[in-house]
């Protein structure tokens, strides 16, 4: 007995879990539990947060799971981001050490890339895609609540690594041999690896899912020419998500198998092939990026389209830009490392095709300018993004040419001149097109708008932090800092510009404070939307009410143009679109709320917390979990409600769309 | 042509359409799908006893279980993907077109990218 549980504290809370800022960790996150469970016992919310949310497969709530679940992690990436700028403000700070440094900047990449800016893509995928297109729900609701929880459990895993085992440190892309077994032994690596799959699963049936929904579920007369872009970004976004998970999933996979079972893909000994992984990982990681990015440029089509209140600048352009830059992006990935040495041919090759890709951003570029041009601009808050975007973005990919060109590329390898530019994109591209999208379709979602005035400040605080922080790096890059170094001496000259950074790292934090509150405080005092149509948009989301009924539509409007509810406006049908007569109203099959995917999830959890520590028993315990689910999901044939024509009625009536 | 079994399309869906009409009854055992199954396994067993076995040098081995791959990639498409089934236009030829493309350019360009001299590996 008492040996158990010393091999069990052994385990679970090594050393390196019972650092301060861990511990700091473990009580925030225990005090955070107990309220939570506090509130919800004495307010008997439990069965409520369970048949509503827990259980939900209605498209929109999600996308409310995602949004929520991804703010959380941006503030934990956040967190990250500043305990690293903190130890590198002044030369010789050791705030944190060495070890703990790697585990910051490792769950700093891996969490704002796999669980902030993937989720909080799906969670506007989610809200707005059915919506745009004239849809009731996705093509698989099921599959699409099976998503979510595969991605939410997977992100618990991999977030308790922080206090129970100890965190991965092998940053984010986990190259071997490093991530070896017998150079990396713990749980860290295998609570990378085991999380990224599990969510990975999840992510990949979620592009399967966008993919059909928008093939086959468009509203009448909504040709592919006429849909609007984001739902084009969406389109290509998970045509990549398709094509470029599987690479990550194998690489992922054989990985485990290296470390769980002996095996030698990666190993350096037995005719393992460490840099196969890196290859792997890259073929993924290329298109990933366009992953994130790519949806930024859909919401900024939207953002420009509204707020200039003039249609897209070249559509047919921006839609073949679109395309062009999917294909492209799986032709680029050995930039990723040229170091590797494959010779001319092969980086030649690379360098060039990297190079194209900037084509058809470029003309993106042009026509989002253009699409201003003339335009009569309301400077909203989502607007200001989209300003703020297209320099920072035209920086970013400038740089990325610089990099691209393989001379260029050896001197500045991972130095704080990559680290500069792919923030210059990420935020600059990601982030803020994100943002923008949350302020434009925040009244959708939640029938609110979101204060403008504090956004502006969050807005202010975001942007000039961003330049604070990143502009300095580009020089500390230049002037031969590698990324990934904990500390530094005084003697190199890098400290004043890193003091600016950290500077604008915390600039930047208080973004972050202001734009919480922003929701905080509008939640309580925002302007309610009445109209359904805050903004005077051009697309069909904003032909429903704010936040739409369950059922979306009431009746499936019949498309004539692109930019469809504007056109609608434009020809004086808007009220015969928004008003239904209720002999028009049929009875509707929704899908039925169901447990299974948040058992499935729970059951991956399980199986992946076994076989991170090795426990078998529990980790076949978790796959019983996920197999029982999956029969259960197999043979529950009663997977539908019909809703009665009176209750969309009497939905409608209370919404005032309701002819008399 | 359209399936006793199927259920009554909304006005804005079009109706089944069957590349081939082959489309077991619900009611009849799924025979195909069975063979499918046992024909995936078998093929999955022989690359694998091959290799464990150490049958034939290396190369031929190679050769062997890749072109065993390709067989097995056919027989799933074409039994359980839905490969000869559509609904209206068939997308899914073009998406697996499109999806061979990327494949096999995937592939054929990793092959390239790691024939790399370096002494690294």
């Amino acid at each position: 007995m008492q040996a158990a549980l010393s091999y069990l504290l052994h385990t679970l809370f090594p050393p390196t879990v019972l650092r301060p800022t861990e511990l700091g960790a473990d009580v925030l996150i225990l005090a955070t539990g107990v309220i939570i469970v506090t509130v919800l016992t004495r307010q008997k919310k439990w069965g409520w947060l369970w048949r509503e949310w827990l259980t939900t497969v209605d498209h929109k709530k999600i996308g409310v799971m995602y949004l929520i679940a991804a703010i959380a992690m941006l503030f934990r990436g956040g967190v990250d981001a500043l305990m690293m700028r903190t130890n590198l403000a002044l030369p010789s700070v050791h705030f944190i050490n060495a070890e703990e440094y790697n585990e910051v900047f490792t769950t700093h990449g891996t969490i704002m890339i796999f669980f902030m800016a993937m989720p909080l893509i799906f969670a506007l995928f989610n809200a707005i895609i059915p919506l745009m297109i004239g849809a009731r729900d996705v093509a698989f609701p099921r599959l699409n609540a099976v998503s979510f929880w595969l991605f939410a459990f997977g992100a618990l895993l991999f977030n308790i690594s922080f206090v129970v085992g100890g965190s991965p440190n092998a940053g984010w892309t986990a190259y071997p041999p490093l991530t070896e077994l017998a150079f990396n032994p713990g749980p860290g690596e295998d609570y990378y690896f085991m999380s990224l799959f599990i969510s990975g699963i999840g992510t990949t049936i979620t592009g399967i899912n966008f993919l059909v929904t928008i093939l086959r579920m468009r509203a009448p007369g909504m040709t592919l020419w006429r849909m609007p872009l984001f739902a084009w970004t969406a389109l290509c976004t998970s045509a990549l998500i398709l094509f470029a998970f599987p690479p990550l999933t194998v690489a992922l996979g054989t990985s485990l198998l290296d470390r769980l079972f002996g095996a030698s893909f990666y190993t350096l000994g037995h005719g393992g092939m460490p840099m196969m992984y890196v290859n792997l990982f890259w073929l993924f990681g290329h298109p990933e990026v366009y992953i994130v990015v790519l949806p930024a440029f859909g919401i900024f089509s939207e953002v420009v389209a509204t707020y200039a209140r003039k249609p897209l600048f070249g559509y047919s352009a921006m839609v073949l830009s679109v395309i062009a830059i999917m294909v492209l992006s799986y032709g680029t990935w050995v930039h990723h490392f040229f170091t590797m040495g494959a010779g001319p041919g092969v980086n030649v090759f690379f360098g060039l095709s990297t190079m194209l890709i900037a084509i058809p951003t470029g003309v993106k570029i042009f026509n989002w300018i253009f699409t201003m041009w003339g335009g009569r601009i309301r400077l909203t808050v989502a607007m200001l993004y989209q300003l703020a975007f297209i320099p920072t973005f035209v920086v970013g990919g400038a740089t990325g040419v610089l990099l691209a060109t393989v001379p260029v590329d050896y001197q500045l390898h991972n130095t704080y001149f990559l680290v500069a530019h792919f923030h210059n994109t990420l935020i600059g591209g990601t982030v803020f097109g994100l943002l923008s999208g949350l302020y434009y379709w925040w009244p959708k979602m939640f029938g609110y708008k979101l204060d403008e005035r504090q956004g502006q400040w969050a807005f202010w605080l975001f942007f000039l932090g961003f330049w604070i922080t990143f502009g300095p790096q580009y020089l500390l890059g230049l002037q031969g800092m590698t990324r990934r170094l904990w500390t530094y001496p005084f003697g190199f000259g890098w400290h004043e510009l890193n003091f600016i950074s950290t500077v604008g790292a915390y600039i930047m934090g208080a973004g972050f404070l202001v734009l919480v509150y922003n929701v905080l405080w509008s939640m309580q005092h925002g302007e309610r939307d009445l109209t359904g149509d805050p903004w005077d948009g051009r697309t069909l989301e904003w032909s429903l009410p704010s936040p739409a009924p369950e059922y979306n539509f009431a009746r499936i409007p019949v498309v004539t143009a692109r930019d469809a509810w504007w056109a609608m406006k434009a020809e004086g049908r808007a009220n015969q679109v928004k008003r239904v007569r209720p002999e028009e109203v049929a009875a509707l099959e929704l899908p039925r709320n169901t447990g299974m995917p948040f058992f499935l999830g729970l059951g991956f959890f399980i199986m992946g917390f076994g076989l991170v520590f090795r426990w078998w028993w529990i980790g076949i315990a978790g796959i019983v979990v996920v197999l029982a689910s999956m029969l259960w999901f197999g043979f529950d044939y009663d997977d539908k409600k019909h809703v009665h024509p009176d209750v969309i009625r009497r939905t409608e009536a209370a919404l005032g769309r309701l002819e008399a | 042509m359209s399936h006793p079994t199927e259920p009554a399309l909304h006005p804005d869906q079009e109706p089944v359409r069957y590349l081939h009409a082959h489309f077991e009854d619900d009611r009849r055992f799924p025979w195909g799908k069975l063979w499918g199954y046992v024909g995936s396994l078998a093929l999955t067993f022989a690359a694998f006893g091959a290799v464990a076995q150490h049958l034939w040098p290396p190369t031929a081995l190679m050769t062997l279980i890749l072109g065993l791959a390709v067989a097995q990639a056919g027989l799933q498409l074409g039994v359980f993907m839905h490969l000869r089934e559509s609904r209206g236009p068939s997308w899914q030829i073009a998406g697996l077109a499109l999806a061979l493309f990327i494949a096999v350019g995937l592939v054929g360009m990793s092959i390239w990218v790691m024939l790399f001299k370096s002494g690294v590996s």
